[in-house]
């Protein structure tokens, strides 16, 4: 296996309006993000020669994107998946730009969330659901339809054996609010979050209330990979790439019989090899935030904090600002938007970059970062990045 | 009105085991290469991939204990809004704890439910020929 490290770069980042309602197409967001990363890279459309995008069929395709930016490109892909699919896709371009398939490669995910195809349910056809979940008549005629549920009952076990507990969730709604309240494009800028008002919040499903659970929203982002070479012709500052796990998967969580290990698990350990660092190396993070518990068993699977000190870590305030390590720092998909998990990357990569620098938003020093993704308990990946 | 909630779809790999429930048993799938059970059924063995694969009856006595539980406010599919509070069990077998069942707890207020609180099977009869294995606290 070639050694990647530091041989690859983010070079552009973007993003359409956030709204509830677009009254738009995902292909009119798509091509508002996709020029803003090439205008930030300082590169023209026609130096994009690989688009990739994902989706729960609720997008358009990168042949359509690449077409009405005026590209003929030499690679299209379009994938099924949600969280974790930046990283993996990060990854599969790499493989390409290796190989000399392609040199410059977009990477976006667009949707009406809210407005159109909302992942939280909601005129589903339950027979499909059946058949499309692996597994599923053994829990959707019991009415376990939405993550929420499924991951809630990966969540009340693993917080019964660790002793986390309802406020440790709340540390994590109320940390990732207060950075929404330095991010005027964040959904719940201007509403922040305490921790009485948390926890006096009824539950949607236990032992999640509406604070735990992430937003929907229209947008889109885009992100361009490229080589450490190509990346020193770009106007940006080139964000490094040290290591990367695409994907890592452990089976049968489908059907959540075995709550005792995570993919995340595996991710970590290989992230960490391949990038050379370790956990106390970090110094800036973005955590796959579709759930606030979510972030807490990611905190133990990467090692931030020990298994069952977890909870003492959020609730000492090391998630905000000055603490050890500030997470999700534009408010993440708890408070900030939610493209499944690209707009945490695109925050990561400014942070890196000091692209904040001179205001209460930058993290002080930063040079090293995490950023996780999530699809589930039985799917993740992750990135480790540097200026 | 007749049932108004999704009913179990059975398929080439789990219809033994939606039959035995609409007699009001319990079979569940076993790998005769590796002797670990299967849950839920299907194709091969999930551990190795074998399809050396039988049912084994374990009849209409079934105990258990909650393994971990949500209970929803909220439906989040179609046909649960008269259920609401809706707790929902992963329930780990007392004679075979590798194999975890999920189910509704049913008979019982959510502030009473707790992991590692004895349970047994019970079958709903939802439909003329259909049944759903559901739990209900021991009391
Ligand atoms: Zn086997």
């Amino acid at each position: 296996m070639a050694n990647i490290k530091d041989r690859y770069a983010i070079v552009g980042v973007g993003e359409s309006e956030r709204s509830k309602n677009s009254g738009t197409t995902p292909l009119h967001l798509a091509l508002d993000a996709a020029r803003a990363a090439i205008q930030d890279a300082g590169l023209e459309a026609k130096d994009i020669d690989g688009f990739m995008s994902y989706s729960e069929n609720d997008s358009c395709t990168s042949h359509q994107l690449a077409t009405y930016l005026g590209v003929r490109p030499k690679y299209v892909k379009d994938i099924m998946g949600g969280g974790s699919s930046t990283e993996m896709l990060i990854a599969d371009a790499i493989g390409l730009i290796e190989t000399g398939q392609v040199q410059t490669v977009l990477i976006y995910r667009s949707m009406n969330g809210r407005s159109g195809v909302r992942m939280g349910g909601g005129g589903w056809d339950v027979n499909m659901l059946q058949s499309a979940i692996e597994g599923g008549s053994f829990i959707i005629p019991y009415g376990a339809g939405s993550p929420g549920q499924w991951f809630g009952l990966f969540a009340t076990r693993h917080m019964h054996e660790t002793g986390l507990t309802k406020e440790h969730l709340g540390h994590v709604c109320v940390s990732f609010y207060e950075h929404a309240q330095r991010n005027p494009k964040a959904y719940f800028y201007g509403k922040p979050l305490t921790m009485e008002e948390y926890l006096h919040t009824p539950a949607l499903s236990t032992p999640f209330n509406k604070h735990d659970f992430c937003l929907e929203s229209d947008e889109a982002n885009a992100i361009i990979v490229t080589s450490a070479e190509r990346a020193k012709d770009c106007k940006s500052r080139p964000v490094y790439i040290m290591g990367i796990a695409a994907r890592q998967c452990v089976s049968h969580a489908h059907y959540w019989s075995d709550l005792s290990e995570v993919a995340s698990d595996y991710v970590a350990a290989d992230v960490y090899k391949k990038a050379g660092v370790k956990p106390s190396d970090l110094h800036v993070a973005s955590i796959y935030d579709c759930y606030s518990w979510v972030v807490l068993r990611q905190l133990e699977a990467y090692g931030i904090a020990p298994r069952g000190e977890v909870g003492n870590f959020v609730a000492e305030g090391n998630l905000r600002m000055g603490g050890k390590l500030p997470s999700n720092t534009a408010g993440g998909m708890l408070s900030e938007g939610y493209t499944h998990g690209m707009n945490n990357v695109l925050e990561i990569v400014r942070q890196i970059r000091h692209d904040y620098k001179g205001t209460d938003r930058q993290v002080e020093n930063c040079e090293i970062g995490l950023c996780t993704g999530w699809a589930g308990p039985d799917i993740a990946g992750a990135m480790i990045l540097r200026n | 009105m007749g049932y108004q909630k999704p009913i179990p779809l059975k398929t080439q790999d789990n219809q033994p085991y939606w039959d035995a429930a609409d007699r009001h048993e319990l079979v569940i799938q076993k790998c005769e290469s590796c002797q670990s059970y299967s849950h839920p059924p299907g194709p091969a063995c999930a551990k190795c991939g074998s399809t050396e694969l039988s049912w084994q009856n374990l009849g209409s006595e079934i105990n258990g204990t909650v393994y971990s539980y949500v209970t929803s406010y909220r439906p989040f599919l179609p046909g649960f809004q008269d259920d609401l509070p809706l707790t929902i069990a992963i329930v780990e077998l007392e004679k075979t704890p590798a194999v975890r069942i999920i189910g509704n707890i049913l008979n019982c207020t959510p502030e009473d439910i707790q992991i590692g609180m004895p349970v047994k099977m019970a079958w709903q009869d939802i439909t003329d020929d259909r049944s759903l294995p559901q739990w209900i606290p021991v009391s």
